[in-house]
């Protein structure tokens, strides 16, 4: 007995202490600056702007270095940011860019045209990260520093887009990178988790797997947007859900991404939190697979998106959701409503499916999704109830994203459908035109294989036209072609959302940007 | 025991679906950037080249490169391991410190309340998924009540102290950062509980069972007969005949702890080589999946050795040449 009394003693006296050491909520201060914490779940394994991106390292990406342009607002705009100005040439194929004078990187080194040359150069070397979007236009030689602020592009072939993609090639100082080069790397073990930057933000811990602490530079270049701008940005790395909402409601985190429909809902009941609550430019779609199976015949195909609650799909996200209009998203240019496009209509249905290989049914169909994404589940559950309607079975299937995208990648392989969620990385039509080419037959979002030589030969002319004029009919066509071929069940575009305390301002949403990516620049913090 | 180890979980990762290199390449990269990474890390060559080149790496502690991270995975280890050992070793000792003498107790008060609740706790430890414990503990003690950290190792604005060890708490001492040593200590205590728990209790019931079996004894009578109090009969006599069992299964928990913190790094944003570990197996990301069974494996090892001398302590039969 003396032991259990001895025990509880000492459990009394820990809780004491650990009482006593509780720790202080609201936002985090560093002398005079207001640090704003971001409970985020993604990793940021490199910052390297060579190497690659995704939501969470392109949000750090950002706030480190600076793009010849920049995509701010909602709808998206191209501003100015390096370039004060650029030409382009009748034809699209050279493109001159004329840089601010007054930029410097954080070592105080002026952001000059050759380090615009060379970090065009590393990036198309390295052939990772972003190379994909320019690789098949710009080569290394055809960059050109024409002055100590005056750099060309000389494009392969006319590429209209071109511009459309500058926001995500960072600027990177090359003394630095070579300075911390390691052997023939061109400094990417180096730029993992060091930044060679000119952004408004510089690293100042970067504990990996833990979080990433950036702080403002002052003095930056471009100056700030508000005099109340965040003094520095902690990423902290909160992987649950729950957690993330606690650290939320308790005051431990400023912003949240990434919570459920449901959580959001409760929480922007919650005094002194907001929810951003915007469309964004992701879009759901149950890819079929247009050459092999059952989906193979367009009627199937058409039925099967005739067949589908498309009311269904805002419902499971509590109606933070709209529908497709078209197979672009809203804020891509050029999208247009495509007159009478897909909407459950039974009757259509049966008689689309009449006309195929299997009048009445009587199949299973495979639906393959991300294995513990709930959404995508639910809507395997609305799949099964419409197309029962059908005489069809659906058997759901989910399968890691590996395992999916493995099963994605060949058409042999590819399921009968398959849930995809995709963000075009740029707001210019060709980026989600060209899902739909051949060349991207194999990526997640081509594994409908789809096929037809006369909208990918309208896809390949409108990208090497100048103007606008002259491409938007092109693009309208494509749309409407794309949608009577009925590759995929085309669903909706989820609102983008984010959890904050109400004394974070400053929040701009353009939906260019990744799921959970926000533009850190613009935040500030007006609490005292 | 290592070598079969490695070629298996060699063998694991080349037969299941995915292709890493297009995965580590991005969504939207290019046959032409596949293939380049392809190469650059080695996975266009035969894989029993594959395999040669990464059994010559691991003999001079090379353990390839993260096709995630970029790191070395050597060096990822060397980051997140420590933190999972400091929560295991931690979450052991708390299980141990707690589930023998509860044993003991239930055992000595068998069918008494004290029994009866010490098996509600004990079954409670079988059935309670530790995520869901995880979770109710951050909600009402970090939530709620404030008392604790709802996880991390540290304060966000404090830094970690100059490794020496790479154990946190460790290093916190040694460099005599009271403040950071109770701060990391705040942060380690429901993540620890959560996973003492299942173990606390697996310790219990075993030890509850071998001391009543133990009870039972002759010598035990006896030395009641010879009026030895009852807690010298029980921590001196019964106990350590008792211990045996219940070492096998401290040992066997060590392992499964090693290889099964997943949940509970998750839910406490603890950056253990778990997380490591699963992160790598979503991306098919081979080399730390490689890495961390190879590390699990061997200090599942260390760990049984240990337990073996711990034997031949307890019991000096088990130290004869021939054993008992």
């Amino acid at each position: 007995m003396t032991i259990t009394r001895l025990g509880g003693r000492l459990l009394v006296t820990t809780l004491a202490v650990l009482v006593a050491t509780a720790p202080a909520v609201a936002f985090e201060r560093a002398g005079d600056r207001k640090i704003l914490v971001f409970a985020g779940r993604q990793e940021v394994p490199t910052i390297d702007p060579s190497v690659k991106y995704d939501w969470s390292i392109r949000m750090m990406q950002q706030a480190l270095y600076d793009g010849l342009v920049k995509y701010v607002g909602n709808p998206p705009e191209i501003v100015p940011w390096l370039a004060e100005r650029w030409e382009v040439s009748p034809d699209a194929r050279t493109w001159t860019f004329h840089l601010v004078k007054n930029a410097r990187f954080h070592n105080g080194d002026p952001v000059t045209a050759e380090a615009v040359r060379f970090s065009f150069a590393r990036t198309l070397k390295l052939n990772q990260g972003p190379a994909w979007m320019l690789s098949a236009f710009l080569k290394e030689d055809g960059i050109k520093v024409l002055g100590d602020s005056t750099i060309q592009f000389t494009l392969t072939r006319p590429y209209a887009p071109f511009l459309s993609f500058l926001p995500w090639w960072y600027v990177m100082n090359p003394k630095q990178v070579l300075a911390n080069q390691q052997g023939d790397d061109l400094g990417q073990k180096w730029l993992t988790s060091n930044a060679a930057g000119s952004g408004p933000f510089r690293i100042k811990r970067w504990q990996q797997g833990v979080l990433y602490e950036i702080e403002a530079v002052d003095g930056y270049w471009k100056g700030w947007p508000s005099k109340d701008h965040v003094g520095g940005v902690i990423l902290k790395l909160v992987r649950e859900a729950a957690a993330q909402r606690a650290a939320l409601l308790r005051g431990e985190a400023d912003i949240v991404e990434g919570l459920s429909a449901d959580d959001f809902d409760q929480v922007a009941k919650t005094p002194g939190i907001v929810v951003p609550n915007v469309p964004g430019m992701t879009t759901f779609g149950i890819k079929m697979n247009t050459q092999k199976g059952p989906t193979k015949d367009v009627n199937f195909r058409k039925a099967i998106a005739y067949a589908f609650d498309y009311g269904a799909l805002v419902k499971i996200y509590n109606g933070n959701a709209v529908l497709q209009t078209s197979p672009f998203p809203n804020a891509t240019r050029g999208h247009v409503a495509v007159p009478d496009f897909y909407r459950q209509d039974l009757a259509k249905a049966k008689e689309l499916l009449a006309r195929s290989a299997h009048p009445t049914g009587g199949i299973e169909l495979e639906y393959v999704y991300v294995q513990g994404l709930e959404e995508e589940r639910k809507m395997g559950l609305v799949l099964i109830d419409n197309l029962a309607k059908l005489g069809l079975k659906v058997k759901m299937v989910p399968l890691t994203w590996p395992n999916m995208v493995a099963r994605g990648a060949k058409v042999e392989t590819a399921p009968d459908m398959m849930a995809v969620f995709t963000t075009p990385v740029s707001t210019d039509p060709d980026a989600v035109a060209y899902q739909y080419h051949r060349d991207s037959w194999g990526k997640y979002y081509g594994s409908h294989f789809y096929a037809n030589e006369e909208v990918w030969a309208l896809i390949e002319r409108a990208r090497t036209l100048a103007r606008w004029e002259d491409r938007a009919p092109l693009y309208l066509e494509i749309q409407r072609r794309i949608a009577a071929d009925a590759p995929e069940i085309f669903g909706m575009l989820a609102n983008r959302r984010w959890g904050m305390r109400d004394h974070v301002k400053g929040f701009v949403f353009s939906p260019v940007r990744f799921t959970g990516e926000v533009d850190l620049y613009s935040l500030a913090i007006t609490a005292k | 025991m290592l070598f079969g180890l490695l070629c298996i979980t060699f063998a694991i990762a080349r037969v299941v679906p995915g292709d890493p290199a297009r995965l580590a390449a991005g969504p939207d990269a290019n046959e032409d950037m596949v293939e380049t990474l392809r190469a650059k890390y080695g996975l266009d060559q035969p894989v029993p080249v594959q395999f040669v080149r990464y059994l010559r790496g691991v003999l001079v502690g090379d353990l390839g490169q993260s096709l995630r991270s970029r790191n070395a995975v050597a060096d990822d280890l060397l980051r997140y391991f420590p933190n999972t050992f400091e929560l295991v070793t931690l979450s052991l000792l708390l299980a141990v410190a707690l589930g023998i003498p509860l044993g003991m107790l239930s055992a000595v008060y068998k069918d008494t309340w004290v029994d009866h609740t010490a098996r509600i706790v004990s079954v409670s430890g079988v059935a309670l998924p530790a995520f869901w414990l995880g979770l109710m503990l951050q909600l009402v003690i970090a939530l709620h009540l404030g008392l604790l950290p709802l996880g991390g190792r540290l304060p966000l604005t404090a830094s970690p102290p100059e490794p020496i060890t790479h154990l946190l708490l460790v290093d916190a001492l040694l460099r005599g950062q009271g403040d950071t040593f109770v701060a990391a200590l705040r942060h380690a205590v429901l993540p620890v509980v959560t996973l003492c728990f299942p173990a606390l209790t697996s310790i219990m019931r075993v030890n509850r069972a071998e001391m009543i079996e133990t009870l039972k004894q002759d010598y035990i009578q006896s030395a009641r007969a010879q009026g030895f109090s009852g807690l010298r009969i029980v921590t001196r006599y019964a106990l350590r005949n008792a211990m045996i069992p219940t070492l096998t299964m401290i040992g066997l928990r060590y392992g499964w702890m090693l290889g099964g913190t997943v949940l509970v790094e998750t839910v406490f944003d603890w950056p253990g080589i778990g997380l490591y570990a699963v992160n790598a197996a979503v991306s098919s990301d081979f080399q730390p999946i490689m890495g961390v069974t190879l590390l699990i494996g061997v200090n599942f090892m260390l760990a049984n050795l240990l337990v073996d001398f711990a034997y031949g302590w307890l019991d000096p039969r088990i130290r004869r040449p021939g054993g008992a």
